[in-house]
C-alpha cells in the first residue's frame, strides 16, 4: 500500500478583510469605526494524496487553490482543520518538513536577483545541508532534464521569463523534496517552454518519485501530467478523482460530431439533440449521456447514404471544467 | 553555539552578501557618507553654543562635543539598522514567503547583510571621522579598559537596536503601513538615544526618561563609553543595562514574531 504523503481533513481558512463603503461619509465613519467581514478562502477541504502522485488542483481564480497550497506548504495557518504532509503538520514549520517539500510559484522569484543562480544554489546546499557528492548528482541531473548549462552563471535579473522558471525550478528541487507543491509553473512562458516545463515535471517525477500537487489554468498541464485531479469552486472541493472520470462524472452529455455528403439530412439532427456548431457537411451535437447510443443509432440508420463518419466523444476537458465553474452541473 | 552546519551556512551566506553587495558598491557607500550628515550638523551648532557661552556647554568643552559626536558617527553607524523598511516590502514583494520556506529563520540573512554593509562601509566611515577629529580637534578621554568596555558595549548596542529593529518590522505581519510605526519608533530614538546632544545634557526629566528606554543603550551609552566620559564602574553597569534591554529585546521579539506569523496572510506571496 503507498504512503500517504498528504492527509487533508476538513481544512479551512477564512480571511478577516476590513470593509469599508464607498464615500466621503463612509471613510470618516471607518476612522472611529472599522468593519470586517469573513470571507471564506477554503471550506472544509479534505483528501489524501500518496507517494508519487500528480494531482491536478483546478479551479478559477479565487476559488481557495493557492491558500490551500499556501497552508500545505506552512505558510498559513488554518482557520480550521488538519493537514498532515509527509508526517508533519505543516505550520508548525519544522525542519524536517521544510527539507521535505518545495513551494513553486509561477509568478515569484526565491533566487537573488543580482547574482548568478550557481551562487544561489550554493547557499541553498548549505541551508538544506546537502553533502557535495548528492549537490553535484541532483544538480547534473536538473541541468541535464532543464538544460541549465549556459543559464547558470548568468545573474538572475539577465534571465528571460522562461529562463528564469527553469532555474527557479532548479532552486526548488536542489534538495530533492519529496513533495512539490506548484503553482501555475507555466505561467506567461510561451509554449514550447510551457512544454519543456511539462516534460520536465513528468521526467522529474518518474525519476525521483516526487509527490506533485499542481495548480494550472492551462488544461495542458493537467492534461499531460494529472491521472488525477482535485476540483475546488467557491472554497469548496467539488470533484476529486481520475481525470479520465471528469466529463463522465460532471457534463451530463456527449458529443456527436457527424460528417455528411454534401450536408445532406443536417436538419434532421436539429431534433437528436442541441447543434453546437455547424460547418459547411460537419454537424457537432451534444446528445443527453443517456441517450448517447439511441441518437448515435438512429443517425446512422437515418443518414445511411449521406453518412459518411461520425465520432462519440465526451466534451473537452476544458469545457468540462468551465461548465463546472460556470456553476452549471 | 553554532555547529559546523551552521558555520558553512554562515560562510555561503556571507559570499552571497558580498556579491549582492558588490553589485551595488556605489549606492553602498553614498548612503553610509549621508549618516555623517546629521551629526556634523550636530557638532557644528553644539559648538557655535558653547562659542558663544565662553567656550563650554554645561561639564563639555568644545573638545569634548567634538570627540563626542566622532563617537558618534562611530556608534550611530554601527548601530545602523533598516529591516523595518526592507521586511514592508519584503512581504508586500512575496519575497519572505521563500525565505520562510527554508530550514534558516529569515532573520539570519539580515544579520549577514546587517555585519557586511557596516564592515565594508567603515572603510569610509573612519577616514571621515578621523577627518572631522582633526578639524574639530576632538578630545577623548579614553583608556585601554575604555575600549575594551566600549568594544562590548557597542556590540551590544548595535545588537539591541538590530533586535528590536525586527520588532518592529514584525508590525508588517499586521499592516502593510509600517512607515507610521517605524517613524515614532526613529523620532523617540532621534531624541533619547544621544542624537541631539550628549544625554548628561538633557533636561533631568528627559535625562530619567532616556535612560529608562531603551535606545540610550543603543547609541548614548556606547559613546560615553568609548569617549571615556564615564568612569568603568559606571561604564559596567550600563553595560549590565545593556544586557538586560537585549533580552527584553530578544524575548519580544520571540512573542511578536510567533504571533506575527500566525497572522501572516502571505500578502502576494
Amino acid at each position: 500500500m503507498p504512503d500517504v504523503v498528504i492527509d487533508v481533513r476538513g481544512l479551512t481558512k477564512v480571511y478577516r478583510v476590513h470593509e469599508r463603503q464607498e464615500g466621503l461619509g463612509a471613510t470618516l465613519r471607518s476612522v472611529l469605526r472599522r468593519t470586517f467581514k469573513e470571507v471564506p478562502a477554503v471550506t472544509d477541504a479534505t483528501f489524501r494524496i500518496d507517494a508519487g502522485e500528480v494531482v491536478g488542483f483546478l479551479g478559477p481564480n479565487g476559488a481557495g487553490k493557492t491558500t490551500t497550497l499556501k497552508m500545505l506548504s506552512g505558510l498559513l495557518y488554518p482557520t480550521a482543520g488538519e493537514a498532515r504532509v509527509v508526517g508533519h503538520v505543516p505550520w508548525r514549520r519544522e525542519g524536517d518538513f521544510l527539507r521535505a517539500i518545495t513551494l513553486l510559484m509561477g509568478n515569484r522569484t526565491q533566487l537573488v536577483w543580482d547574482i548568478a543562480a550557481a551562487d544561489s544554489l550554493r547557499v541553498l546546499q548549505e541551508i538544506y545541508g546537502i553533502p557535495e557528492e548528492r549537490y553535484r548528482a541532483t544538480l547534473g541531473e536538473l541541468t541535464e532534464l532543464l538544460d541549465l548549462g549556459p543559464l547558470l552563471h548568468k545573474p538572475v535579473r539577465n534571465l528571460s521569463l522562461g529562463e528564469r522558471m527553469k532555474v527557479e525550478f532548479a532552486a526548488g528541487l536542489i534538495h530533492s523534496p519529496r513533495v512539490a507543491f506548484l503553482d501555475e509553473p507555466t505561467l506567461g512562458l510561451d509554449v514550447s517552454m510551457q512544454s519543456r516545463i511539462r516534460r520536465f515535471v513528468a521526467e522529474h517525477n518518474r525519476r525521483a518519485g516526487t509527490t506533485i500537487l499542481l495548480t494550472s489554468h492551462y488544461m495542458d498541464d493537467v492534461v499531460a501530467l494529472c491521472k488525477r485531479v482535485i476540483v475546488i469552486h467557491r472554497g469548496r472541493l467539488l470533484y476529486d478523482g481520475e481525470l479520465g472520470e471528469l466529463a463522465q462524472r460532471m457534463a451530463p452529455y456527449k458529443v456527436i460530431t457527424v460528417a455528411l455528403r454534401d450536408g445532406a439530412g443536417s436538419a434532421f439532427l436539429d431534433d437528436l439533440g442541441t447543434v453546437v456548431s455547424r460547418e459547411e457537411a460537419r454537424v457537432t451535437l451534444r446528445v443527453p449521456r443517456e441517450h448517447t447510443a439511441e441518437r448515435t443509432a438512429r443517425i446512422v440508420r437515418e443518414l445511411e447514404g449521406d453518412l459518411v463518419d461520425i465520432s462519440v466523444e465526451d466534451p473537452p476537458i476544458e469545457e468540462v471544467i468551465d461548465r463546472v465553474f460556470q456553476g452549471a452541473v | 553555539m553554532l555547529g559546523q552546519g551552521s558555520i558553512r551556512v554562515y560562510r555561503a551566506l556571507i559570499t552571497q552578501g558580498f556579491q549582492v553587495l558588490s553589485a551595488y558598491r556605489v549606492s553602498l557607500f553614498l548612503y553610509a557618507l549621508f549618516s555623517f550628515i546629521r551629526p556634523i550638523i550636530f557638532l557644528a551648532a553644539w559648538v557655535a553654543v558653547a562659542e558663544s557661552q565662553g567656550g563650554r556647554l554645561g561639564a563639555f568643552s568644545k573638545a569634548d562635543i567634538g570627540g563626542y559626536f566622532v563617537i558618534t558617527i562611530l556608534v550611530t553607524h554601527l548601530s545602523a539598522a533598516w529591516d523595518f523598511f526592507e521586511f514592508e516590502f519584503e512581504i508586500r514583494r512575496g519575497s519572505l514567503s521563500p525565505k520562510l520556506l527554508r530550514p534558516l529563520h529569515p532573520i539570519n540573512y539580515a544579520i549577514v547583510q546587517n555585519v557586511l554593509w557596516k564592515l565594508i562601509t567603515s572603510l569610509a566611515v573612519v577616514p571621515v571621522a578621523i577627518a572631522i577629529a582633526i578639524t574639530f580637534e576632538a578630545r577623548f578621554a579614553t583608556t585601554p579598559g575604555h575600549v575594551a568596555l566600549g568594544a562590548v558595549s557597542a556590540v551590544l548596542g548595535a545588537s539591541i537596536a538590530f533586535v528590536f529593529g525586527w520588532v518592529f518590522a514584525s508590525v508588517a505581519f499586521w499592516t502593510t503601513r509600517v512607515h507610521a510605526v517605524v517613524t515614532l519608533y526613529q523620532r523617540a530614538a532621534f531624541i533619547f538615544a544621544g542624537q541631539i546632544a550628549p544625554l548628561t545634557l538633557l533636561p533631568g526629566p528627559l535625562f530619567a526618561v532616556a535612560m529608562a528606554l531603551p535606545f540610550a543603550y543603543m547609541l548614548g551609552v556606547p559613546t560615553e563609553i568609548l569617549r571615556g566620559g564615564v568612569d568603568l564602574g559606571t561604564g559596567a553597569l550600563m553595560v549590565v543595562g545593556q544586557v538586560v534591554w537585549l533580552a527584553v529585546g530578544i524575548a519580544l521579539y520571540r512573542v511578536v514574531w510567533a504571533a506575527g506569523l500566525r497572522q501572516y496572510s502571505a500578502v502576494g506571496a
